[in-house]
């Protein structure tokens, strides 16, 4: 499923700068609006995918004798019963300047990750966008708080970016307005919760903001590869005061405790940014946990990125969500890349 | 609760370990105040038979056959008007009181005068040919077609002596799903295991009136509930996954009814299993256990798509539907919970099986299988905090330990407290959610 099935293909026309295909009037290159009617020209995308659920049970399709399968509307299989796939399970957007992919992976009953992905132009150049929010399992709902954080948020990261704001003031924005909107789903007893990264890249910078275990890395095949968050885990916790190696954490059963997270039952989210200066050509990473559990350290999946993602970033984002796959898929997955300098493939 | 007044809510652990198969779940049916069908209710949809034993033992005493004709008085009187209805008299042959023509009156002031005063007339003298008596009943509603919800009552004090268990079963076989039927045995010279196999093939109850001053009462109670019905023939519709095997349908609550072999197929992947008719206000527990072909770790399965239907000739209507689920899962904090209400009614079920069988080994004489069967009822309804059964319990062992369900069994029973203890076997008490 890519982000042209999904929408009308609103969000590639419009930043090329040709027509709105609305009504197919003049836009400018950096325009965000039409002129004459005012449709978004690059609205935001998010993996909410279709509704509903696949028209064929992935199992019973297998067997080319046996007619084809119907599916209830609650999504289980007339036929042998197996819940089918929905939209959310795997979702791919494709924005050209960045791409991702989440997936439901091989152990767990449905995909609780989210991301919403968005760029613009400035009159300084392009800009992308990306938020990834990874549900809280121990939480109610969780699915629903990832989904309406990366969508809230992505909404106020790209307002903010093409009124001018700085970027460190945009992403506090972002992360304030994702975590009212999981807020009110539900109450201090009941909050449906999720982590929560978003990345702004621009011309000359990098900058995230996060809370959790949601991670950005910077991958270069030179030695500038590296991690630009710090996980907010038991984990690391006992790294940074040297109890632990990091071998030895992530096989401790506390690795994957969170100490920081969006929802109803936190009063003031306390997020972190960053601001990196990339020392040249690479491609930033934003991931879910289901993909840094299995190559944690920067080189690793600069080494399975690249230099695919150079140029391709929607084929590595899958190349990366199959090793993890491979390696066990206990988790939902959610990759995103965005190869720097941002540049539109040629025509 | 639907648009139909039935709702249909399923209870279970739906977490399995890898490679899990078995599926267990409570499946609670409620009808609301108002049930509603495409099938009119009232008078014309209805009709009642009350089947009299008139063997010459309802003569000893003679306040049975007194006490019988003033119930059968009792229960007409409950009849509403326009509902169909007839009284039958059975010996070792059977023949209609009421009306004489062997056809179904239809009930009003005079009608209902006219058939107690033919009922008075009832004389005890003949056997005892449960089968006949079921027969021409049949016959009657067969003959009788506004009815939908046909009921009957059938009262015997005595053993099925006057034809052979096949001939009563091969008549069983053919009103199953014709009529219900609730049966009450009077006095103790009854068989219960017999008029149990009469009561549950036609989805009714069986009781034990031990004193024949207590029949006017319960049959006007009886005839009350009935009036009460609105919907008939109402199934769980049970579909299941290919490759899947329904294990058992058990009625648990408000008294077990083991379902399993009432199974009708009504689809490649479904199967029919009658609840009989239902009331507003109502609410029954049903246990279904599904064996599934298991699937991976982190897939989940529909193991059962239960469906409330109301037959219908012209087809079924749904009248609501719940989901067992199966997700396989390798948290065993997840996978080993137990579910209390699916716990629950199994012991419910081991309690009514326990006494069953430990009055069989106490009647056939081996007392140390009925010392251990009767002493784990005891455990059992000490535990389940039922206490009816537990009070019926005592009347035929004497507890030392009720926790452990050590017993002694009792010297002297009188043969009414056994009686009452095999009919109520099956009743269960219902746990909170």
């Amino acid at each position: 499923m890519t982000a042209r099935d999904l929408d009308d293909g609103l969000m590639h026309e419009g930043n090329t700068g040709v027509t709105c295909p609305a009504c197919g009037g003049p836009a400018g290159a950096a325009d965000s609006f039409c002129e004459s009617c005012g449709t978004e020209l690059a609205p935001p995308v998010s993996s909410t995918g279709p509704a509903g659920y696949t028209a064929q049970c992935p199992v019973c399709s297998l067997d080319e004798s046996a007619p084809p399968s119907v599916i209830s509307a609650e999504g289980y299989c007339e036929s042998c019963g197996r819940k089918v796939p929905s939209g959310r399970d795997h979702v791919e957007l494709n924005l050209e300047l960045l791409a991702g992919v989440t997936d439901r992976g091989l152990r767990h009953p449905r995909n609780e990750d989210a991301m919403a992905l968005a760029t613009t132009e400035t009159p300084a150049g392009p800009m992308a966008i990306a938020v990834v929010c990874d549900g809280v399992s121990s939480s109610p709902r969780p699915d629903e708080a990832s989904l309406t954080g990366a969508q809230a948020a992505v909404r106020v990261l790209l307002t903010s970016i093409r009124r001018g704001d700085d970027p460190d003031e945009a992403s506090l924005a972002g992360v304030r307005q994702a975590h009212e909107a999981m807020a009110i789903l539900g109450s201090p007893s009941q909050a449906p919760s999720s982590t929560y990264i978003s990345a702004i890249i621009g011309l000359d910078a990098v900058t995230v903001c996060w809370l959790g275990d949601s991670r950005a890395y910077w991958l270069a095949t030179d030695s500038e590869a590296r991690r630009l968050t710090r996980d907010d885990s038991l984990a690391e916790e006992m790294v940074a005061q040297g109890e632990l190696t990091e071998a030895e954490a992530m096989a401790s059963p506390q690795a994957h405790v969170i100490t920081r997270w969006l929802g109803a039952d936190v009063g003031t989210a306390q997020p972190h940014v960053t601001r990196f200066e990339p020392p040249g050509r690479g491609v930033v990473l934003v991931c879910s946990d289901g993909l840094w559990n299995y190559r944690p350290e920067a080189a690793g999946l600069a080494e399975l990125a690249l230099p695919a993602a150079f140029h391709d970033p929607a084929s590595a984002a899958d190349a990366l969500l199959k090793f993890a796959l491979d390696a066990g898929g206990m988790d939902n997955i959610t990759i995103v890349l965005v190869p720097f300098p941002l540049a539109r493939p040629a025509p | 609760m639907t648009d139909s007044g039935f709702s249909v809510d399923v209870d279970q652990n739906q977490y399995l370990p890898e490679g899990g198969r078995d599926v267990s779940a409570v499946v609670t049916v409620a009808s609301g105040a108002d049930v509603a069908v495409a099938a009119p209710s009232g008078g014309a949809g209805s009709a009642e038979i009350i089947i009299i034993d008139c063997s010459g033992s309802m003569d000893y005493p003679p306040t049975k056959m007194t006490q019988a004709r003033a119930a059968t008085a009792a229960a007409i009187d409950v009849v509403r008007d326009g509902v169909g209805f007839a009284v039958v008299a059975g010996t070792s042959t059977a023949w209609p009181v009421f009306p004489a023509d062997g056809r179904m009156a239809v009930a009003s002031a005079a009608t209902r005068a006219a058939a107690k005063q033919a009922v008075t007339g009832l004389r005890a003298n003949g056997g005892t040919a449960i089968g006949q008596w079921l027969g021409l009943a049949r016959q009657i509603f067969a003959g009788y077609y506004p009815a939908q919800l046909r009921h009957a009552i059938l009262l015997t004090d005595g053993k099925n002596q006057h034809e052979t268990p096949a001939q009563l079963a091969a008549e069983l076989s053919q009103c199953e799903g014709t009529f219900s039927c609730d049966c009450r045995g009077v006095g103790t010279d009854w068989e219960v295991s017999e008029l149990r196999t009469v009561s549950t093939t036609l989805l009714g109850t069986v009781d034990i009136i031990p004193d024949p001053a207590g029949l006017a009462a319960d049959f006007a109670a009886m005839m009350e509930n009935a009036m009460g019905k609105q919907v008939a023939d109402v199934s769980l519709r049970v579909w299941t996954p290919q490759h899947a095997t329904v294990k058992f349908v058990k009625q648990v609550a408000p008294a077990v009814e083991d379902l399993t072999g009432r199974r009708t197929q009504s689809g490649p992947q479904a199967g029919d299993y009658p609840t009989g008719a239902w009331g507003p206000g109502e609410s029954r527990d049903y246990h279904v256990g599904v064996e599934v072909n298991p699937a991976g770790v982190g897939q989940e399965m529909l193991a059962a798509r239960i469906s409330l239907v109301a037959g219908a000739p012209s087809g079924a209507q749904v009248l609501g539907q719940g989901l067992v689920r199966a997700i396989w899962t390798d948290d065993e904090a997840l996978s080993t919970k137990i579910n209390p209400r699916v716990a629950h009614y199994t012991g419910q079920a081991e309690l009514a099986a326990a006494i069953q069988e430990g009055l069989e080994a106490r009647k056939q004489g081996d007392e140390e299988t009925a010392t251990a069967k009767l002493g784990r009822a005891v455990a059992l309804a000490h535990q389940s905090g039922n206490e009816d059964t537990a009070k019926l319990l005592s009347k035929v062992v004497d507890v030392v330990d009720v926790e452990s369900g050590t017993v002694r069994l009792k010297k002297k029973v009188e043969d009414a407290d056994e009686m009452a203890l095999d009919t109520r076997s099956t009743k269960t008490v219902r746990v909170k959610k």
